[in-house]
């Protein structure tokens, strides 16, 4: 062919390439040796232009792995090598790549002509900015006469495939790397869109309408069946393209009116969007009547296939269906500007036909159960979704008012109660549509009633009544699933928490479809629970109450739901829509939220009671009840002033009924009649209980500590009331001075501590809120060094027991660290300033116990993150005198220490065991650090202040030799290390000049393996650091200074090894990333900044390197290519030689062109 | 207020039981435990109940620390476990006899000589090859039920 790059083939070798990597293919599939079979592969796509050798392995090949490697390797190097091709070159490629696809497009293996045809649409990619318009037409007259049919269905199928590919590799998610800068590809999706999408989707169009009638009237054959369905594919795949480049309608008030939403919905979670391509499409999308020419092709197409219950999976009726939900997402200025009649009539002509796919909703899920097909079921819910995000509740509601006497939502409910039956009664693994489509409809329902103007466009009577109904089924028949289940084992692996949140997912879903029938539902769930209740209290014993237990505590969650939001870290309101249900309840006993509020939290009040408490309240009914108190008192204790105030106003507004009058009700309840600080206190003394006797039930007891006590301290408004009470102070009491909260988990014991040290600050005198604090932690601190000074310490210190309360205090300590705040800093750094001998002492002697040790280290981080900005010259000076001992005693146990151990996974627990320690150790530097940050601003009083950055440097001289590059491959460990280092070096660069020889090395030594890491933002913070160093160097030269000159650095140089000083180091080092290692494109500009400066520092090194490197090149063109790059890069964009701002963006620009001119034929070694 | 309890109640001598119950939802993983009669650490926990409404209970993986085997059981969650007392003690040394035996000298200056070199042949390797240099060493024995081993070694001051 002409102009096909690469020389005169010399057959032989043509051959003996085909034969090794047939071998190395087959190998491969054999999985024998397969790392030396990719290096034979590899090296195909790295060579010089092999593409004389791929055509003769695509052309006579036998074996189609071969085929297909070849063409990877054709598309590889032509990416590579674009610079050195000619036009001739690239277009002579890209014509064979198609005339190979169309020629075989028969023939078997399509995965191959697959491969094909994706070099061809990526190498026109990457051509597509220089072709002309002519060139790219005449490429395009080809593919669009073989899409007519002109040359049979298997040229069309494969004319068709191509541009599918094209389409996926111009759209910028799914493109394929170049090592092109963004912009190349956002011109390239430009231009696609704006010329060439809807020429494809007509082309598309044209050849379903040719290949219909033959698929109707059954003379198709398979090859046009094939075409048909992947021209279908095509114009899905088009309609999924994110259109940017259009003019939309203003939103006017009259499409508000209309009923379409004019807020985006983000439907993500199942990978729609809306589709908005713009007016230039109305006429084929819209006017022309094709969205009614593909409805009825599919119905028709439906009903003659009707006798055959897997035809919905057939290829054709799934691409056609993805179709008609694309379709379903139209939006925007594709529509006329008409007050949204067309879209509207666009929406009810879908549903007309979407409908037979789901109704109705029982006959079709008992055909699914018996075997049929799902698919249409699921993609009618994913149309029903897309419809409800793009139009408000009655609008959707009314959708389907013109073809049946109900709403759409009322067919949503009966769709939804189908799923929920299908999910609960067939768990099996296998049948999972009715999760699938549960997931879809559940999200159906939120979009519809969350919609941000529900008030507007309240949920119809009809509908609401739809949703009640539903509610009652699903309630009912997780009731029952509840049961039934009730007698298995639960098991609480990792799994478990994955599915809790799934689970919280969904109940809160369920909850929104109760709120929008709240005046019914609520009351259903009263008479619920009252039943269940009754039902326990008539047992005598005798029967086994699980059932009902299990009943009760999945009705505990859901109503938890439906009274409250979860609102993770917000202030908790009471939900809107049962503030705004209940216009007409006058008084608050009769409010139903009231009622049901009561009803459960007088119920849980009985496990006070022993007896009571021993027949039915289980450890997970408590872990319930607890969950249910936590959410409640979070919401419905509503702060006082807030909700006076509120009342305040409504009532001189307002009479005192009607709605405003039902809604200070449920603001106020809760609090009436010292209900509220009862409440509180019963939220004590069942804590108190679960921790106490519900020995070893770790989860009952985490939910207690971290979820129900955290969430009363958390709000100053319960806190206040909380410290008040007797309850509290036998709680406090019984942390400080008895054993019975020494049996908690150490994980527990630290979360109590937290928890119970916050509460001081909602002490509102300071003088009894430090005593408070003192009395909590006094106890604990005294303990711990009053055996820490013991005389046989050495003996004892090692029993277990002694091991065991030593943790429980070092915990507690931690956990009242962490709750350092503002008003209790002064006493707990008064705490931990009398432990810090004592934590010394305990270093020592439990130097081989690495769990003593590392809790050390864990409280100290902690303490000095919570204390560090409030300290004093003379505190800080002692705070840093401590963690520096410290750190010399850890590391004067931990250096050069081997552990030896026969069992490996031992071996790597110590291993890991030691990480975790550094990362503590890591991590206290970093705490230090935030002092410094903290000392720039108040003003410096010098007196005795130690320096931080010496402080630091010398406690990195200490961690850094106890981390070996084993340790390093530790991501979060690298990163932290990586983090401070780099912080270190920009901030205090001055402070490197004054290190020793050893701790320089151990430095520059870890830049050097950090640049060559893994994790590109380790790479990124050590340029950041190189870039420090050298600016520094060159500001202190520039100022007649030495700058970093007197540290010497000994780098392999061409000739042996020799002493140079860093900033030539790091130029060499650095040429020799960007230019032969495989160095990431996203870091140019940092490794721009880093490298300006050295530049600048080693003008005569750099200019010998690059003639070195000139030298060394072979071939002339790449000598000349690489010349004027070197070039360029200096001297373009009129860099100078400084280093403000403008001067370094000029070198970045320079920098990323020459990676880019250079990339292709240099990072091949 | 008193904090007489939070004394630790161990006395001086109560080396002679080897090992002290703990409660078996406090013992976490890295921790020690006794399986089957070997002193073990705890690389696995998991809780389960029997029946939703029943107590929860412990599942413990844990590998002996002297063999390397691999044990589990399991234990209701606020039933007390065996906890075995783990003891390390470091030791110079003095000299690697023929026989496999090591000679240590005690921190009150006599010596210890019933400690036998690890089995495995790549850490006995690694103990022999850096008294030969003639290093000096601390070698760490770790004891437990009346066993004991050698855990770790290390160079007096020495670096990376």
């Amino acid at each position: 062919m002409q102009g096909f790059p690469g020389g005169a083939p010399d057959p032989q070798q043509l051959q003996a390439t085909m034969l090794a990597i047939e071998q190395a293919c087959s190998l491969i599939q054999l999985h024998m040796n397969p790392s030396e079979a990719e290096m034979v592969i590899t090296s195909l796509r790295s060579s010089l232009m092999p593409y004389q050798a791929c055509r003769f392995i695509l052309e006579t090949s036998q074996m189609p792995n071969a085929r297909f490697q070849a063409a990877g390797a054709i598309g590889d190097a032509a990416v590579r090598e674009w610079g050195i091709l000619t036009d001739d070159n690239k277009r002579s490629l890209i014509i064979y790549c198609l005339n190979y696809v169309m020629e075989h497009a028969s023939s078997p293996d399509g995965y191959v002509q697959s491969k094909v045809s994706a070099v061809a649409a990526r190498l026109l990619k990457r051509g597509w900015v220089e072709f002309s318009d002519q060139e790219k037409a005449a490429i395009f007259f080809e593919v669009e006469q073989s899409i007519r049919g002109i040359h049979g269905p298997n040229r069309q199928f494969a004319a068709i495939n191509f541009l599918e590919t094209l389409v996926s590799e111009f759209s910028p998610s799914t493109a394929s790397a170049m090592s092109l800068p963004k912009e190349f590809h956002k011109q390239c999706e430009y231009s696609l869109e704006v010329q060439f999408l809807k020429d494809f989707y007509c082309w598309a169009q044209a050849a379903v309408f040719n290949t219909a009638d033959k698929i109707l009237n059954s003379t198709v054959t398979i090859p046009d069946e094939r075409a048909c369905s992947a021209a279908l594919r095509l114009m899905f795949q088009i309609l999924s393209w994110n259109f940017k480049h259009t003019v939309e309608h203003e939103s006017s008030d009259a499409k508000i009116n209309s009923g379409l939403r004019i807020d985006t919905i983000n439907l993500k979670k199942f990978e729609r969007s809306l589709v908005k391509p713009g007016s230039m499409w109305r006429e084929i999308l819209i006017s022309s009547g094709h969205p009614t020419w593909v409805l009825n092709f599919y119905t028709t197409l439906r009903q003659k296939y009707s006798y055959d219950t897997l035809w919905g999976d057939s290829p054709i009726a799934v691409s056609c269906r993805q179709l008609i939900v694309q379709l379903c997402s139209l939006a925007g200025s594709v529509f006329p500007n008409d007050n949204g009649d067309a879209q509207i009539k666009h929406l009810m002509l879908i549903l007309s036909a979407v409908v037979l796919w789901i109704e109705p909703p029982d006959v079709i899920a008992a055909s699914i159960r018996n075997g049929g097909s799902e698919s249409e079921f699921i993609d009618g819910c994913h149309a029903l979704l897309s419809m409800a995000s793009l139009t408000t509740g009655s609008l959707f509601d009314n959708l389907l008012k013109s073809i049946r006497p109900y709403g759409t939502v009322n067919l949503l409910s009966a769709l939804t109660s189908e799923a929920v039956k299908s999910v609960l009664n067939n768990q099996s693994e296998e049948e999972t549509w009715g999760i699938d489509s549960l997931d879809i409809l559940l999200e159906t329902w939120n979009v519809i009633l969350g919609d941000v103007d529900a008030d507007k466009s309240p949920i119809s009577v009809d509908g609401a009544l739809a949703a009640s109904s539903l509610f009652k089924i699903i309630v009912e028949s997780h009731l029952k699933a509840a049961a039934d289940s009730a007698f298995e084992d639960a098991d609480d692996t990792e799994y478990f928490h994955v599915s809790v949140s799934k689970r919280d997912e969904q109940l809160a879903l369920y909850a929104l479809i109760a709120r929008a029938a709240a005046d019914t539902t609520i009351p259903f769930l009263a008479q619920l629970f009252s039943e269940r209740f009754a039902r326990l209290n008539q047992r005598n014993g005798e029967s086994d109450p699980t059932q009902t237990l299990e009943e009760l505590y999945w009705l505990l969650l859901v109503t938890s739901h439906v009274l409250t939001d979860s609102g993770e870290g917000e202030t908790l309101l009471i939900p809107e829509a049962l503030q705004a249900g209940f216009p007409n309840v006058i008084e608050a006993a009769q409010h139903p939220v009231v009622t049901l509020s009561w009803s459960i939290i007088i119920f849980s009040r009985q496990c006070l009671d022993p007896g009571i408490r021993a027949k039915y309240f289980s450890p997970r009914l408590m872990e319930a009840v607890i969950w249910f108190l936590a959410r409640w008192v979070a919401t419905y204790l509503v702060p006082l002033d807030v909700s006076r105030g509120k009342v305040s106003r409504e009532i001189d507004s307002v009479g005192t009924n009607g709605p405003q009058h039902s809604r200070k009700l449920l603001n106020s309840f809760a609090w009436e009649n010292n209900q509220g600080e009862l409440v509180l206190d019963f939220v004590v003394l069942i804590s108190m209980l679960a921790l106490t006797i519900y020995q070893g039930e770790t989860e009952l007891q985490t939910l207690t500590c971290q979820k129900l006590l955290a969430t009363v301290v958390r709000r100053k408004h319960t806190c206040t009331y909380l410290v008040q009470l007797d309850s509290w102070r036998d709680l406090t009491r019984a942390f400080a001075s008895g054993r019975s909260l020494l049996s908690l988990s150490g994980r527990l014991q630290r979360s109590l501590a937290e928890t119970l040290a916050c509460a001081a600050s909602c002490i509102k005198d300071p003088e009894a809120s430090a005593q408070y604090l003192r009395d909590l932690m006094g106890p604990v601190a005294g303990c711990l060094v009053e055996n820490a000074s013991r005389s046989d310490l050495k003996s004892v210190a090692q029993q277990g027991d002694v091991v065991y309360m030593v943790c429980c205090l070092l915990e507690r300590l931690r956990g009242a660290a962490r709750a350092t705040q503002p008003r209790t800093q002064k006493v707990l750094f008064e705490m931990g300033r009398t432990v810090m001998n004592p934590l010394l002492t305990l270093l020592e002697v439990y130097k081989n116990h690495s769990s003593v040790v590392y809790m050390i280290l864990k409280f100290v981080v902690d303490f000095v993150d919570g204390q560090a900005v409030f300290l004093d010259a003379k505190e800080t000076s002692a705070l840093v005198n401590f963690c520096l001992r410290l750190l010399q005693i850890y590391s004067s146990h931990n250096i050069g220490k081997v552990m030896l151990s026969l069992s490996s996974s031992l071996r790597s627990e110590s291993q890991a065991e030691k990480y975790k320690d550094l990362r503590a150790l890591l991590r206290l530097l970093t705490n230090i650090c935030s002092k410094d940050l903290v000392g720039f601003l108040s003003d410096c009083d010098g007196e005795g202040s130690p320096d931080i950055a010496e402080v630091i440097y010398v406690g990195l001289d200490i961690v850094t030799p106890l981390i070996s590059l084993d340790l390093l491959k530790y991501p979060k460990l690298s990163r932290d290390y990586f983090v401070l280092m780099s912080h270190l070096l920009e901030v205090y660069p001055e402070k490197v000049a004054h290190l020793n020889r050893d701790a320089f090395t151990r430095i520059i030594g870890s830049l050097d393996f950090g640049l060559r890491n893994q994790d590109s933002d380790v790479v990124e913070r050590c340029l950041a650091a190189v870039n420090a160093l050298a600016s520094y160097h060159f500001k202190e030269r520039l100022g007649g200074r030495g700058g970093l000159n007197s540290q010497l650095m000994e780098s392999e140089g061409s000739n042996g090894k020799l002493q140079e000083s860093i900033s030539s180091h790091f130029l060499r080092l650095l040429l020799q990333i960007l230019l032969f290692e495989d160095f990431r494109l996203e870091l140019a500009g940092y490794a721009a900044d880093a490298l300006l400066p050295l530049l600048f520092c080693e003008q005569e090194l750099y200019q010998r390197l690059v003639h070195e490197l000139l030298e060394k090149q072979q071939n002339p063109t790449v000598k000349s290519r690489l010349a004027t790059a070197f070039h360029n890069l200096t001297s373009s964009n009129n860099l100078s030689s400084s280093l403000d701002r403008p001067n370094r963006q000029r070198f970045r620009k320079n920098l990323l062109s020459f990676l880019a001119d250079v990339s292709g034929f240099m990072q091949i070694k | 207020m008193s904090d007489e309890e939070h004394h630790f109640e161990s006395k001086a001598d109560a080396g002679a039981s080897k090992t002290y119950p703990q409660q078996a939802g406090t013992i976490r993983k890295n921790g020690y435990i006794v399986i089957k009669g070997r002193p073990c650490k705890v690389v696995e926990v998991s809780t389960s109940k029997t029946g939703k409404h029943g107590h929860a209970k412990c599942h413990f993986v844990g590998i002996d620390i002297f063999t390397g085997k691999k044990l589990e059981d399991i234990v209701p969650s606020s039933h007390n476990c065996d906890v075995p007392h783990v003891n390390r003690v470091e030791y110079q040394l003095i000299d690697i006899s023929e026989d496999g035996f090591v000679s240590l000298l005690t921190e009150n200056g006599s010596t210890k000589d019933d400690t036998r070199l690890p089995t495995d042949e790549a850490l006995q390797a690694q103990i022999k090859s850096g008294y030969d240099e003639g290093k000096d060493i601390l070698l760490t024995v770790m004891s437990a039920m009346g066993e004991e081993q050698i855990c770790a070694v290390k160079e007096i001051g020495g670096k990376n």
